[in-house]
């Protein structure tokens, strides 16, 4: 290297013709132990946020890297999978609209089955990006900074799996547009008085501003990719565009623009004239904030307005006054959770992403579901006591017979799963060891996830598959359109995530540069 | 090494060596802002501010007595709630907030900590009035509780509830909320006055530790009894928020209150440098948190109830909207809401010491009211007895004033008894430097 002039062993670095990754790690892990170097209990300490004893530059190299050098091989797995998967989806929302909503399995009594389950559970899904970003930044939680823009992107992700289904779910999709109040020649308006009319608009603000939230962050960052990307064609170390597919893999296209020739136009087009001045820092880091303070409330708005939908009704099973606040923790709940299961994975496939993403930040975030989990738990057994306090018959034998009792309640083992996964598996937090334990937070992440799903088919089945009339008692059995409809809305979502994955800054490094110790040296201890 | 290692209270092999510790703690006990004139109170220079307090207190508790007798028993003894249950507000959300900033390991409110603890393990003041009230209710048969009076035969809403509301239950659920909170604020401020003289930094840890179990502990019984006391006035109503309702006073009472103390502390030209204004940014930026988080709940609460409009849960608002109270309805929706909001959400406001203690003061006010709105309607409805009208205002606010003033006179004896900082918290280096920055 030491022949090398600087500008082109960066150069090198950057192109991923020389190891993009800086692959040794200075700092292993403490041997003998499972520890990283984080998960010190020693209440004088904080623990590290960035490991390895990394230098700026190196944090830029192992994050741009990701979306600079090749995918590991099973991200084209992965996609392959997932876009097959999320094409299916598409192809069951086409004959959901050609034939009509009797290809699900509604009927008379369950009217919202499958379709709204999905939704609720993927707008929920979404709120660990706005909480991590919004409110963690707020209450200074400096670890945040290692998951939120992979949040933040989980978030939009989800937000777009959960728009779909209250478009669909109306029949004749292309009156969809019926959704919003748009002046028509009929005079014909949506109901102001209605929950489903304030849930458009709240899940439509929130999509808004967490995109903007999202983007904005992002902007430094790729300007970041587009400078590497300039750099590397000047000093003319820029690969050709290879063949990426397993068929033909490393096929030179020589006809295709360079990959950095496209990043420069793409990623500049985005940068939005980002030139790393310092009034444009000043500027980003004014409107994060005011970013952030705008989405606070919206954390716990659209998830509110959600639970309207159920509780200002009068079924019983939805009215119930702690919906809201109960609503907003399940979804923090199920979002960290979905953070967790794409995250912990993505340790072992790419290269030292676990330096960035330590063993403490999992411990933190199993803190957070141990947390929310019991919120969610409590707000079960506030349920279950009110409708027996309340005595008000109906409501109490939507618990006891509808969800509850095996004997007597068809939809028992949906009700159990639900408290099992949402309450029983988190408990194991309670424990240290199984908090630091990535396998163990894994499955209980991916239990919270079903569970988290079942809690809103719980909600909404079971509580309108019985009215007051035995006659009108009717079960609701999925069809295989409903499931293979959420099916594909699963690979929509991770579709989305591996793009992310692939094309985008993973880490907001300007908030990762700032945590890691350089960024201190004013400190007095 | 081995005989180092059995010496040494090394938590783990990353953590900090007791020799670093130790100079920490040195370099901590040399700064010019750590000198026991600004970190301790003597007992004398409270000693006038706390008799005052409870002359009040005693006072306010007389002219009560003495309106059980000559006015009526039914709006003395809510009066006397009023107080009650916002003193214990007062004291449980200080709880609450020490284990929150225990499980948090937060550094910004370790010099702040100190006065939460005082007030929380005040708990007892609280616990010792509601036991009282208890006892009253129990042996009267129901003065404002008024499912405890089965004389009325069948009754089909209290014979399904009676596995719940009933004495001997109430009274174990009574003993078994004061055994989870006299314990654990005790056992909390114990272990942080031990650490002033010891510097034993595990004590951080078991502090952390015990937090993390009690907030379940804490939301359940602060839950329940809110279920007790408040939600069960009406026996026939019932809100599945009822719990989060009341725990929303609590986290603003309390944050208004350590306002005021830390304020007074600053003006009695104690903890200089320690809490700074940067110190009540945070302070207020919670309270700003929880007079938005407040409205959020008891927003969801009523708006569900009244868009359902099912008979059963709108009477609880109708005996409230309809029979004079409704100028309390607006005052708590501009008072306790929308004012504090726009005043609050100014920097000056939060940063200002005199600024942010006139808003604790003032919300505490309206916590009052809060309380006021729950408990006082109550006491007139379906009675004969008619609102005596001034003489009835001025009962209650002998019952709130004798309550408040009680308890604050024992804070106020409490504070001198430790220094007014956690002074070797492990993460106090981090406070004394704390910024906002923004």
């Amino acid at each position: 290297m030491s022949d090398t002039h600087p500008d082109q062993t960066i150069a090198l670095q950057a192109s991923g013709i020389a190891s993009v990754q800086p692959v040794a790690r200075r700092q292993p892990i403490i041997p003998g132990t499972k520890d990283d170097g984080t998960l010190s209990e020693d209440p004088t300490l904080r623990a590290p946020l960035v490991l390895g004893d990394r230098s700026f530059s190196e944090v830029t190299d192992i994050v741009c890297g990701y979306a600079e050098a090749p995918m590991p091989k099973i991200w084209l797995t992965a996609f392959t999978i997932a876009a097959s998967v999320a094409g299916i989806a598409n192809v069951m929302i086409l004959y959901l609209i050609i034939t009509g909503v009797g290809v699900w399995g509604l009927n008379n009594q369950v009217d919202w089955a499958w379709d709204i389950t999905n939704f609720v559970f993927w707008i929920g899904i979404g709120h660990a990006g706005t909480l991590i970003s919004a409110i963690l930044c707020l209450l200074k939680q400096n670890w945040r900074t290692a998951v939120n823009r992979a949040a933040e992107a989980m978030t939009i992700f989800a937000v777009i799996c959960a728009g779909i289904f209250p478009g669909i779910h109306v029949g004749r999709a292309w009156m969809a547009w019926f959704l919003a109040p748009v002046p028509n020649s009929n005079g014909i308006w949506p109901n102001f008085r209605s929950p489903l009319l304030w849930d458009v608009f709240a899940v439509s603000t929130y999509a808004t501003v967490s995109l903007l939230f999202w983007y904005m962050g992002m902007i430094p960052d790729v300007a970041t990719l587009r400078d590497r990307a300039t750099l590397r064609l000047h000093k003319g170390v820029s690969r050709g565009f290879k063949m990426p597919m397993p068929l033909g893999d490393g096929l030179a296209l020589g006809f295709m623009p360079k990959p950095d020739q496209i990043r420069v136009l793409a990623y500049g087009v985005m940068a939005l004239g980002w030139r790393f001045s310092s009034r444009h820092w000043h500027r980003y880091e004014k409107a994060y904030l005011m970013l952030a303070g705008i989405s606070t409330p919206l954390v716990l708005s659209v998830h509110s307005i959600v639970s309207f939908d159920f509780a200002t009704s009068v079924i019983p099973g939805w009215h119930t006054t702690i919906f809201p606040p109960y609503f907003v923790a399940g979804a923090v709940f199920g979002g960290f959770a979905m953070v967790l299961w794409l995250l912990i994975p993505l340790r072992l496939f790419l290269p030292n992403f676990s330096d960035l993403l330590t063993l403490r930040h999992l411990e933190n975030m199993s803190k957070i579901i141990l947390l929310t989990g019991t919120m969610v738990g409590f707000a079960y057994s506030m349920e279950f006591f009110m409708a027996w306090y309340g005595a008000n018959e109906y409501e109490f034998a939507v618990f006891a017979n509808n969800r509850v009792n095996p004997a007597k309640a068809p939809y028992w083992w949906a009700y159990w799963t639900m408290i099992i996964c949402n309450v029983g598996f988190p408990q194991v937090f309670w424990f240290r060891k199984m908090r630091q334990n990535p396998l163990v937070i894994w499955i209980v992440a991916s239990a919270v996830t079903v569970g988290m799903w079942f809690e809103r088919f719980v909600i909404i089945v079971t509580s309108i598959h019985r009215a007051f009339l035995p006659g009108e008692w009717h079960m609701f059995f999925p069809t295989w359109v409903d499931i293979l409809t959420f099916v594909g809305s699963c690979g929509i979502f991770m579709t989305l995530f591996l793009l992310f994955l692939k094309f985008l800054p993973i880490f907001a490094l300007s908030e990762l540069k700032i945590v890691m110790p350089q960024s201190h040296t004013d400190d007095h201890h | 090494m081995s005989q180092i290692a059995a010496n040494k209270p090394a938590p783990d092999i990353t953590g900090m060596q007791e020799a670093d510790w130790q100079a920490r703690l040195d370099k901590i006990a040399s700064d010019p802002r750590m000198n026991e004139d600004n970190t301790t109170i003597s007992a004398a220079s409270v000693r006038k501010a706390a008799m005052l307090m409870l002359i009040i207190g005693a006072v306010g508790i007389l002219v009560t007595l003495i309106g059980a007798v000559s006015i009526n028993f039914r709006h003395a003894l809510g009066a006397f709630e009023v107080g009650v249950f916002t003193a214990l507000a007062i004291s449980l959300g200080s709880l609450f907030w020490i284990l929150v900033f225990h499980s948090l390991n937060a550094s910004w409110p370790i010099t702040l900590r100190r006065q939460f603890e005082n007030i929380a393990s005040t708990i007892w003041v609280p616990v010792i009035m509601i036991v009282i009230v208890a006892l009253i209710e129990v042996t009267q048969g129901g003065v404002l509780l008024t499912w405890l009076d089965r004389s009325g035969g069948y009754n089909h809403l209290l014979d399904v509830k009676a596995p719940y509301l009933n004495a001997p239950f109430f009274m174990v659920r009574i003993l078994i909320y004061a055994m989870i909170w006299i314990g654990i604020s005790h056992i909390l401020l114990k272990w942080s006055r031990k650490s002033d003289e010891t510097g034993d930094r595990t004590l951080g840890r078991k502090a952390r530790f015990l937090s993390g179990a009690g907030i379940p502990l804490f939301a359940l019984s602060t839950a329940f009894a809110s279920f007790d006391f408040l939600m069960s006035l009406d026996y026939r109503f019932f809100s599945t928020m009822w719990g989060v309702y009341y725990f929303a006073s609590c986290g603003l009472a309390s944050l208004s209150a350590v306002a005021i103390v830390a304020t007074l502390l600053r003006k009695a030209g104690k903890l200089d440098g320690l809490v700074t204004e940067e110190h009540f940014h945070d302070l207020g930026k919670l309270i700003f948190a929880f007079v938005v988080f407040w409205a959020y709940i008891s927003f969801s609460q009523y708006f569900l109830i009244w868009y359902s409009n099912i008979p059963e849960e709108t009477m609880w608002y109708i005996s409230r909207q309809q029979h004079g109270w409704q100028w309390l309805f607006v005052t708590m929706t501009i008072g306790h809401f929308a004012l504090p909001f726009l005043l609050l959400i100014w920097r000056k406001t939060k940063r200002t010491t005199m600024l942010l203690c006139g808003m604790g003061i003032y919300l505490l006010v309206m916590v009052v009211l809060d309380m006021v709105w729950i408990i006082r309607p109550m006491v007139y409805l379906n009675t004969t007895a008619t609102d005596p009208g001034l003489a009835g205002i001025w009962l209650d606010i002998a019952g709130v004033v004798g309550v408040l003033g009680i308890f604050g006179g024992v804070v106020a004896l409490k504070i001198p008894k430790s220094p007014l900082l956690p002074l070797k918290d492990p993460m106090l280096h981090e406070c004394l430097h704390h910024k906002n920055y923004v």
